[in-house]
Order: structure tokens, then sequence, then C-alpha cells
């Protein structure tokens, strides 16, 4: 996976997620900041750092992103929620405009 | 922040039966006007080829509205948060009243519990605990009480309030909303308990803009508290028998209305003389009033006026001289009054006409003439005239044309080849017994077809092949009862079709019905009168979006239907037989 095809996520705690440019870019809030021309230092380094996401959100949140990817290639299978995750993973997706 | 993005207000402008064109057509059911009138809360359409992500949001108000006997509050949500979820409750019917109690105090802003079941007192103290936030409310059809109303008098914010045909309301109730003076949208459709001295209420709704009191039959002489609303853009009192000229005479200093509807009321020529002075009316709807041409006079001095409607008012070809003046016109209904060529002389100046209704008028080819500088014409009714082949010609160069209705005239096949240069045509019903396979081969060029409504018409299987040509189709009605299996061949490949009656066909079989289980975009079939038993029933299993449909006269069985709806066809709301 080459470097510039890829971006990390950063949780609250300064937890680390590698992942692909075109997953995050399904948030809406991502892809501004990443391709937002002259703006964000997000879009320079590749970088997000999330201070209000927890880990354990953000894990989740990168699942979504790639089933999204397969949804819309055709591959409708269901995307499980846990329910004690359900709250806070609205919020961040209301953040994240997902 | 999405809350405000994702309200959306009611906005109508123009009064539906304008758009609609009123028809007395009956026994089609199954047609889309049907539809339009009986599912009032939003459907989705599912588009066929495009996989539609949900997003992670909408996920997690799926897993909230499933799960939502574990939450007991969703105050500690953002408010646009909540309000989502709220509306997915209401949408999918499973909020109750002890559902709601977890949206106490949640700041929501739209509360919209139109026509839904079991909405009552017990229900107002939560959503009055929204407070200040609380912007909209809709409890049409409820059994709220004056004491349920009186609730929201704390939501000072309030500025939409729909309490139609809420039949607990009197003019006691209307008091508590004497307050709110945020309010700029009012509607109490059908309340007989609303009297004029209950109107009394709005007189302190200085900021009201629209302002609908359809249907009730209490209101006259109520307008004089109206008065002084000079914000007041919109006023609907259609269909209120009892109001007269002296309630005109009460609202004639209203300047800044734009959209007046008194149709069906006792108002006459007189009264209308009152109106002079509304220089901002856009909107006049008249429709089913006891007035004659004379009305004109006072109706030329509307200089806005874009939309009126003077349908069923009996008119005759007296005085119809004074249309020619009323040239800033671009939508005229004059549909089921006593006019003949004559009246249509004087229409030959309206040349911003958009729209023109002529159902049922006495009208024929020469009148027609009259229509052909009509540039803008992007809709004209036609229905039920004497009209007939050698008319059309003057049509042909009607090119912004996009609705034509033809139904019931005297137009033969002849005379469809006039239509074939009228490419913008998105609707087009040729409903009469007399128009057959060769006609529909002069129209192949109109590939812009999104309706096409061939009801009566006589069409074969060979006549089929020419639906080929319209790719766009979302509505199709062929019941002339020409049809077998072989022609259903040449409909299955219409993506696009969201309705199809193929009723009347009585030799289609399942065939059929195995032909058309591809078409997953149908939310409405009828292809009542025919040879479908319940052995076809298991083809319709994709049409996953099928909203109604309809196998009157079937050997088919309204259990079979049942059991396929529970367990395939989830948005089926209505079947026949049932």
């Amino acid at each position: 996976m080459k470097k510039e095809d890829t971006v990390k996520l950063i949780s609250a705690e300064g937890m680390e997620f590698v992942i692909d440019k075109e997953a995050a870019m399904v948030s809406q809030t991502i892809r501004n900041m990443l391709t937002s021309p002259g703006g964000f230092a997000e879009a320079e380094h590749g970088e997000v750092t999330f201070p209000e996401i927890s880990a354990v959100i953000l894990e989740k949140i990168c699942q979504y992103f790639y089933w999204s990817l397969q949804y819309s290639r055709g591959k409708e299978t269901e995307f499980h929620i846990e329910p004690e995750l359900t709250l806070e993973l609205m919020m961040a997706a209301n953040y994240l405009h997902t | 922040m999405g809350g405000v993005c994702s309200r959306k207000r009611d906005q109508q402008v123009v009064e539906d039966g304008m758009r609609r064109g009123v028809s007395g057509r009956y026994g089609k059911s199954g047609s889309s006007k049907w539809l339009l009138t009986s599912f009032s809360r939003p459907m989705v359409v599912h588009q066929p080829g495009l996989a539609n992500c949900p997003s992670l949001m909408e996920l997690c108000i799926h897993k909230i509205c499933e799960d939502i006997n574990q939450y007991s509050s969703f105050t500690m949500l953002p408010k646009d948060i909540s309000q989502q979820i709220f509306n997915k409750l209401v949408l999918s019917h499973l909020l109750t009243d002890v559902f709601l109690q977890k949206f106490r105090d949640c700041a929501l802003e739209d509360v919209w519990l139109g026509e839904y079941p079991g909405v009552q007192d017990s229900w107002m103290d939560v959503i009055s605990s929204q407070g200040t936030s609380l912007l909209s409310v809709d409890l049409s059809g409820s059994d709220v009480t004056d004491i349920g109303l009186g609730l929201l008098k704390e939501c000072s914010s309030l500025q939409a309030l729909t309490f139609n045909h809420c039949e607990n309301i009197s003019e006691i109730g209307l008091k508590h909303i004497s307050g709110l003076t945020n309010l700029t949208s009012l509607s109490f459709k059908k309340s007989a308990a609303i009297t004029a001295e209950g109107m009394c209420a709005f007189s302190s709704l200085i900021n009201l803009e629209k302002l609908d009191l359809e249907r009730c039959t209490g209101i006259h002489g109520g307008f004089v508290h109206i008065k002084g609303l000079s914000k007041l853009e919109s006023l609907n009192i259609r269909c209120c028998k009892c109001i007269t000229d002296l309630d005109l005479k009460a609202i004639s200093g209203l300047n800044n209305l734009k959209e007046l509807q008194i149709s069906n009321s006792n108002v006459t020529d007189f009264g209308l003389s009152y109106l002079r002075g509304l220089h901002k009316l856009v909107m006049l709807n008249l429709e089913g009033c006891n007035v004659t041409a004379g009305c004109l006079d006072s109706i030329s001095a509307l200089v806005a006026l874009a939309f009126l409607n003077v349908g069923r008012c009996g008119l005759t070809d007296d005085g119809c001289d004074k249309f020619s003046g009323l040239e800033s016109l671009k939508v005229l209904n004059l549909a089921f009054n006593n006019i003949t060529d004559a009246c249509l002389v004087h229409l030959k100046g309206l040349t911003n006409l958009e729209s023109l209704n002529l159902d049922s008028c006495k009208i024929g080819d020469e009148g027609l003439a009259n229509l052909t500088g009509l540039s803008l014409l992007k809709s004209l009714e036609l229905s039920d005239t004497e009209v007939g082949s050698s008319g059309l010609r003057h049509l042909s160069g009607l090119t912004h044309l996009e609705t034509l209705n033809l139904s019931f005239t005297l137009v033969t096949d002849s005379g469809l080849k006039k239509l074939s240069g009228l490419t913008a045509l998105k609707s087009l019903n040729l409903d009469a017994r007399q128009i057959t396979d060769a006609g529909l081969s002069a129209l192949t060029s109109l590939t812009g077809l999104v309706h096409l409504d061939l009801f009566g018409a006589r069409i074969s299987d060979t006549g089929t092949n020419y639906l080929r040509c319209f790719k766009n189709l979302q509505s199709l009605e062929i019941c002339g009862g020409g049809l077998t299996d072989a022609g259903v061949k040449n409909i299955k490949d219409l993506p696009s079709l969201t309705l199809l009656n193929l009723s009347q066909n009585c030799n289609l079989t399942n065939k059929s019905l195995e032909l058309i289980s591809g078409l997953n975009a149908l939310v409405s079939l009828n292809v009542s009168n025919s040879n479908i038993t319940n052995d076809g029933l298991p083809y319709l299993k994709p049409l996953k979006n099928l909203r109604s449909l309809s196998l009157e006269s079937c050997k088919v069985t309204a259990a079979e239907i049942k059991k396929l709806q529970s367990t395939a066809l989830p948005n089926l709301v209505s079947f026949r037989p049932e």
C-alpha cells in the first residue's frame, strides 16, 4: 500500500488506524479535510486526529467505511452494530457526516 | 445543525386541484392520481441498478428503533439527532405513548403526527415539554381536545400549527393559541367547531402568513377578526359553503394576500368586486362558485394574477371577451363550463399561459385555432371535448407541451401524427376507444414520455412493439382488452415503470406476471379481470416496492395475497381482493 493512498485516523486515546484514503473519504467531513485546497494540515500529513472519538468507536467507523465501499459495489450484507455502541457511534456519525 | 437543514416546510403554492386537473373519471383504481392522495407518508422508491448505501447515521437510527426498549431517555443526544430518531419512529409507525415519554425535554423542533393513530391528550405533556425549541406541530386527525391544545401555550416559538379535522377542538381551545404570536402558518381544515367567534383568537397572530380553514362550516362572519393580519399571504377557505360576499368584504384589506382559495362557496360577482385592491394576488381559486363572466371585470384589476381557476362555474360565452384582459395569466382552469369556440377567441392573446384546462367544455376543432399562438403552453387539457383529428394540427406548433390530455375526444389514429413533433411531451392521455395500434405507431418520436394512458384504447399485442420507444415510461395504462401475454413481453423492458395498469385484458395469464417480475420499481400494479391465479403470485416476490396490487375478478384469494405480503412484500399497503 503506497503511503499517499492511505490516511491515519487517530482516536482520543492516541490509537492510530491506517486505512485506505478511498475508505476514509466515505465520510464527508474527512473528505473535506483531505481535499480542500490549501486548507487543513490534515491534507498535508494524511493524518486526522479525533479528540472526541474513542478507539472502540473509531474502529467501528473504519469497519463501516469498508462495509460501505463493498455495499456500493453490490455486496449488500448487513452491518452489525452492538447496542451498547449505538449512541456514541451515532454522535460520531453525525460529526463525520457519515 | 442537521435539524435546521432538514426542515421541510409545507410550501404548497398552487392548490393541487389546479395542477392535477379536475376529472370526474371513475373506475380507474390504480391510477397515479389515486396514489397521490392515498399515501400521505413519503415513500422510498428503489432506483433499479443503483445500490443506495445507507449512511452510518441511518443504520444507527434503525438500530435504536429496533432496541427502543433499552433506552429510557434521549435527552443526552443533540436535538437534531433525537429529532431524526423521533421521525423514524413515526415514519415506521413504531411510536407509542410509552416510547414518546423517552423524548421528554429533548428540544425537538418538529412533531409531525398528522393522521398518526392513537394520538390524544395524554401525548401533549411530552410534546409541550419541548418548550421553546418546538417550531412546528401537526396533530391532524387526532383526538386531542381543548385541554391538550392548551398545553402548547408555553411553546412560544411555534411557527406552524396544524390541527386538521380534529373534532374535539372547539372555540374554547382556540383561545389558548392567541398568545402564540410567532405563528406563521395555521391550519384547522374541516373543523366544525371553529366558529366566527372563535376566530377572535386569530386576531393577535400578527405574524400569520398562511391560514387554512378549508371545509370549516361555521366561520361565516369571523373574518372581521383577521382584518389586522397584514402579513397574511395565503388564505384557503375552499369548500366553506357558509362563505358569502360579506366575508370577502372583511378580507378586502389584506393587501399582502398572494393566494386566495374560495372555491365551492357562496360568493357572487358582487363579492369579488371587494377584491379589486389585492394587487399582490397571484392565485385565485373560484372553482364551483356561483359567478358569471361578469366577475372578470373585478378580476382584471388583479394585476399580479397568474393562476385563475373558474372551473365548474357555469360560465357561458356571454361576457367572455373579458378574458382577453388577463394577459398575465399563466394558469387558467375553465373546465366544466358551458363555453364554446366563441370563448376561445378571447384567449388568443394570453400568450403567457403555460397551462390551460378545457376539460368537458363545448369546444371543437375550430376553437383550437386560437391556441396556436400560446407558444409557452406546457399543459393542455382537452378531455371530454368535441375536439377531433382535424383540430390537432393547431397544436403541432406548441412545442413546449409537456402534458396533453385527449381522453374521450373524437381524435382518431389519423390525427395523431400531428403530435409527432411534440417531443417535449411527458404525459399523454389517449384514453379513447377509437385509438388503435395505428395511432400509437405515429407517436414513436415521443421518446420523452413518462406517462402514457391508453386506458380504453384498442391496443393489441402488435401495438405494444411501439412501446419500446418509450424507455422513460413511469406509468402505463392499457386496459382495452386486446392484450395477451405476448404483448406483455414488450412491456417488461420498460425499467422505470412504477405504475402499470393492464386490467380488463381478460386473456392475460400468470405468464404475464412472470414477465413483469423484473420491473422492480413498480409501486402500483393492476391486472384485474384477467386469468391470473394464486399460482402466479410468487412471481411478484421481487417487486419489493409494490404498495398497491389489484387483482380483482381473478382466481386470486385475499388469503394468498396476504401471505405474499407478509413474506415478500413489506411495502404493500393496499390490495384487492382484500
